[in-house]
């Protein structure tokens, strides 16, 4: 057996583990009531959405929707990858696995892979679904273009906050802290942000509460690159019309390039540098 | 088997960082207790007992043993090749001193997991389940296991790949005696195909029956290393003898003796005796006086520990917590 055919046997040991988790089932509902919930909310025709807003397209209607997989997908991430190597430890058990001949680098991207899949497959299922509700309640069906977007966009915002929940597993000598330290970054990037974003745009002398002024716009579009989330709805505007951030579509993209490869390099580095 | 060097350590150390929060820098660290420079070399079918107080370094040295801990400096090397941490990993099997199993997974699934970390096939897997006797609970959750089989379980892992070298920390830990007895001839046929064995215990009793290797460890530095024997001559331990015979010893025959305890009932005669004349027992038997017992006495593990320290029983004992906190002697470096 090659080692690349071990690695992925070791993934998908991961991943049944998680995702048969007693965790997994208290979540699934959840993420379906965020999920196709949204998106079922959403493509009401009648739908009166604050500052008149009104879906035009399906991508649109998925954009809007989207906001179910930045709170309950990225939270189902994190509680599920939370305590990846921090009940290891307190068992004994990580002792074990870094004493095998494996390399530690395999090790890091068979936590990392294992962990995103068992929460990307269950978000991606509620995503199509999502999306054929969208066509289905509202006529306006979704291209393969823009549904790959969105797909893709999703595991890539889920895979940061999995990296982010097995950074602070390995960093936490006990699960306490873990999940402390995963849950306190979780609500910095999806609720503290915007006040975040807000405070540094008025120490900037940009109109802040004007939601037409184009300044602040910009100035929270280029903020947004420094959040996972943020990021993930410029990848997910970038499907969308006459929408203007500030950021070019090759900056989204580096963004996103750069929260991917940094954490995980970062991880990887823990991982070969880990004691138990 | 017995004279094959499978695993040399030279001067190898590692130092713990433990923290050391200034009020401008609250996350600085700085070296704390560790292995100082040690040098050990481990032959095939040696069966070597790590001794040492808490904190003087055993489970450090058995991680560093075992690729678990870096090597900071010196190296680690086999037929004369300096060995990677990776290739470190893979000739050694470690059993960790606390591995508590638990979760919905089976003994099975467990050490086919740890088959495929290893390298090594399912069906090797399997055939250690039936070495370490789990067979009739391979498909048990890890949860329903008692610590016994938890520890059963961990062996088996360390077992996997065949390893030259297998290193046990605390091994007898949760086991009864039958299973300790078992594991122990378990141990000795392994060592009996090759394998270098490394255990260290807080079990000296059941540890003074397995080992033919003695290593004593002192904060961070082997003290002493050898066969007991060899050892207790260095230390300077005088042969003791214990003797109790039916009647007492003649006048001539008890000219020269070195008595250091002697008592006596109406039908025993009992005596302790220091560096006994090898012809001694002979002359006993030829002035026709019945020897009930005629039996050399060891020195215990805890005895040689406190020869080798210059510490005494109690100072030993007391040296637990001090350990952890008094820089190494041979690190000549200022402490920070």
């Amino acid at each position: 057996m090659t080692p690349s055919s071990r690695m992925w046997k070791l993934i998908m040991g991961v991943f049944r583990r998680r995702f048969l988790s007693t965790r997994m089932l208290i979540m699934l509902p959840i993420l379906f009531l965020f999920i196709p919930g949204m998106a079922w909310g959403f493509s009401d025709p009648n739908i009166q959405l604050p500052a008149d807003q009104v879906p035009e397209t399906a991508a649109e209607t998925m954009f809007l929707a989207s906001i179910g997989i930045v709170f309950a997908g990225t939270m189902a991430a994190v509680l599920l990858a939370h305590d990846g190597i921090s009940k290891d430890r307190q068992s004994g058990v990580l002792e074990l696995r870094l004493s095998q001949p494996m390399p530690r680098w395999r090790q890091s991207m068979i936590l990392v892979i294992g962990n995103w899949a068992s929460i990307a497959v269950p978000v991606t299922v509620l995503m199509l679904i999502s999306m054929w509700l969208v066509g289905y309640r509202s006529d306006m069906w979704i291209s393969a273009g823009d549904s790959i977007v969105f797909v893709v966009a999703a595991w890539l915002v889920l895979l940061w906050y999995t990296v982010f929940a097995l950074l602070a597993s390995s960093l936490a000598k006990e699960q306490g802290s873990a999940i402390a330290f995963s849950i306190g970054l979780w609500f910095l990037f999806t609720l503290l942000w915007v006040l975040f974003t807000t405070l540094i745009a008025a120490l900037n002398g940009v109109a802040v509460g004007e939601s037409k002024d184009a300044s602040y716009s910009v100035f929270e579009g280029r903020l947004d690159l420094l959040s996972p989330n943020g990021v993930y709805h410029h990848l997910l505007e970038t499907r969308l019309e006459d929408v203007n951030r500030g950021v070019s579509s090759t900056g989204v993209v580096m963004a996103a390039l750069a929260w991917t490869v940094f954490p995980l390099l970062w991880f990887t580095r823990r991982i070969k540098r880990l004691v138990p | 088997m017995g004279d094959m060097d499978v695993m040399e350590f030279s001067s190898v150390k590692f130092r713990h960082k433990v923290p050391a929060p200034k009020w401008f820098n609250p996350f600085k660290k700085q070296h704390g207790a560790g292995i100082a420079e040690l040098d050990l070399t481990l032959q095939s079918g040696q069966i070597v007992g790590l001794v040492g107080t808490n904190g003087a370094g055993k489970t450090t040295l058995l991680r560093m043993m075992s690729g678990v801990l870096p090597i900071e400096s010196g190296n680690v090397s086999a037929n004369g090749k300096v060995l990677s941490s990776q290739e470190l990993r893979r000739r050694v099997g470690f059993m960790p001193e606390h591995v508590r199993w638990s979760g919905h997974e089976t003994v099975e699934q467990t050490l086919v997991e740890f088959a495929l970390l290893r390298g090594c096939s399912k069906d090797s897997a399997l055939e250690i389940i039936n070495v370490i006797g789990l067979k009739n609970r391979a498909s048990s959750a890890l949860d329903s296991l008692s610590q016994g089989m938890r520890q059963r379980l961990s062996l088996g892992i360390a077992l996997l790949g065949t390893p030259d070298v297998l290193v046990l920390d605390e091994p007898f830990n949760g086991m009864d005696p039958v299973a300790i007895e078992a594991f122990k001839r378990l141990l000795q046929s392994l060592a009996r195909k090759g394998i270098a064995v490394v255990v260290s215990s807080h079990h000296l009793f059941e540890l003074d029956q397995l080992i033919d290797t003695l290593a004593l460890l002192h904060r961070g530095q082997l003290v002493a290393h050898g066969t007991t024997v060899s050892i207790q001559e260095k230390l300077g331990f005088k042969q003791l003898t214990e003797v109790c015979l039916d009647s007492e010893l003649p006048k001539k025959l008890v000219q020269g003796l070195e008595i250091l305890e002697h008592s006596s009932t109406d039908n025993t005669h009992h005596m302790i005796l220091q560096n006994a004349p090898l012809n001694l027992l002979k002359d006993i038997v030829k002035s026709g006086i019945g020897v009930i017992t005629w039996r050399e006495i060891q020195p215990s593990l805890i005895e040689l520990l406190c020869a080798a320290t210059g510490l005494d029983r109690q100072s030993i004992g007391m040296d637990v917590e001090n350990s952890a906190w008094l820089p190494m002697r041979t690190l000549q470096e200022e402490e920070e």
